[in-house]
């Protein structure tokens, strides 16, 4: 029942933008402190750019996101970067995806990056991309926080990633 | 997603995000992100608009380039189409 309630709310959000305005304007606020800084030290066309997306895309043979824990699941999946497409899902019950379900660009823009690379834009792809959830909520915030995301921050590291593109779902 | 990128950043990797609630971005402060005034789930724009995602991920990436203040939300210029027009 849950889910189908969320699928729901899901679709409605899409169909009524206010709606979504007024789900923002309830959302609790959180308070951080400061604003991190790392700085771009090189041109964009000399760096390897990762992918680390919130719109719940996994492959079809790793463990879906969990949509029956109410606070979420705040897990990662690994995204090799040439993942045949038919390889790949979305599971998120909390957007409407049926347009990222056709083409994964909109939000996993794997092939656009591609391009930039043939172009000479950029200089690499991350061999390995990070898929996550959004809408993370309860005591699931400190796990994003303080495992999930330093943990991506470490394989990052290790593949020689010189930046990040974030994209939600 | 922006505390996501904020413990990315911290570790010392230069993130940017594509932003589509400006109001989370603004609450969350992550380093850099672009804005777009778009549906949930669609930050790169429409299926099989291979031109417009292509724009929106340069703009994106043109933004990790020169956004030199820390917590920077930059709006992009694209207005989203009427969503019926989606449907044809």
């Amino acid at each position: 029942m849950g889910r189908l309630k969320n699928r729901l709310i899901a679709k409605l959000f899409t169909k009524f933008p206010f709606l979504v305005e007024r789900w923002v304007e309830k959302a609790a606020p959180w308070k951080v402190e400061g604003i991190p800084w790392a700085p771009v030290t090189k041109p964009v066309k000399d760096c390897k750019i990762a992918i680390v997306t919130t719109a719940g895309v996994h492959l079809k043979n790793q463990k879906p996101f969990d949509m029956h824990d109410p606070h979420g699941d705040p897990n990662y999946r690994e995204i090799p970067k040439d993942t045949p497409k038919e390889e790949l899902m979305i599971t998120h019950d909390y957007y409407d995806h049926k347009d990222a379900d056709k083409d994964i660009n909109i939000v996993f823009p794997i092939d656009r990056l591609k391009e930039l690379k043939e172009t000479g834009e950029i200089k690499d792809i991350a061999e390995i991309n990070f898929g996550i959830m959004g809408h993370i909520d309860g005591g699931h915030i400190y796990t994003l926080i303080n495992e999930t995301a330093p943990e991506i921050a470490e394989k990052l590291r290790q593949q020689g990633v010189d930046a990040v593109l974030l994209t939600p779902g | 997603m922006g505390l996501v990128q904020r413990e990315i950043e911290k570790k010392g990797i230069p993130t940017i995000s594509i932003s589509i609630v400006r109001k989370f971005t603004e609450e969350i402060r992550p380093s850099r992100a672009v804005f777009l005034k778009w549906p949930l789930g669609h930050p790169l724009g429409e299926p099989f608009n291979i031109r417009q995602q292509a724009i929106v991920l340069k703009k994106a990436l043109e933004a990790l380039a020169d956004i030199k203040e820390p917590g920077a939300i930059r709006d992009l210029p694209f207005r989203w189409r009427r969503y019926e027009d989606l449907e044809k």
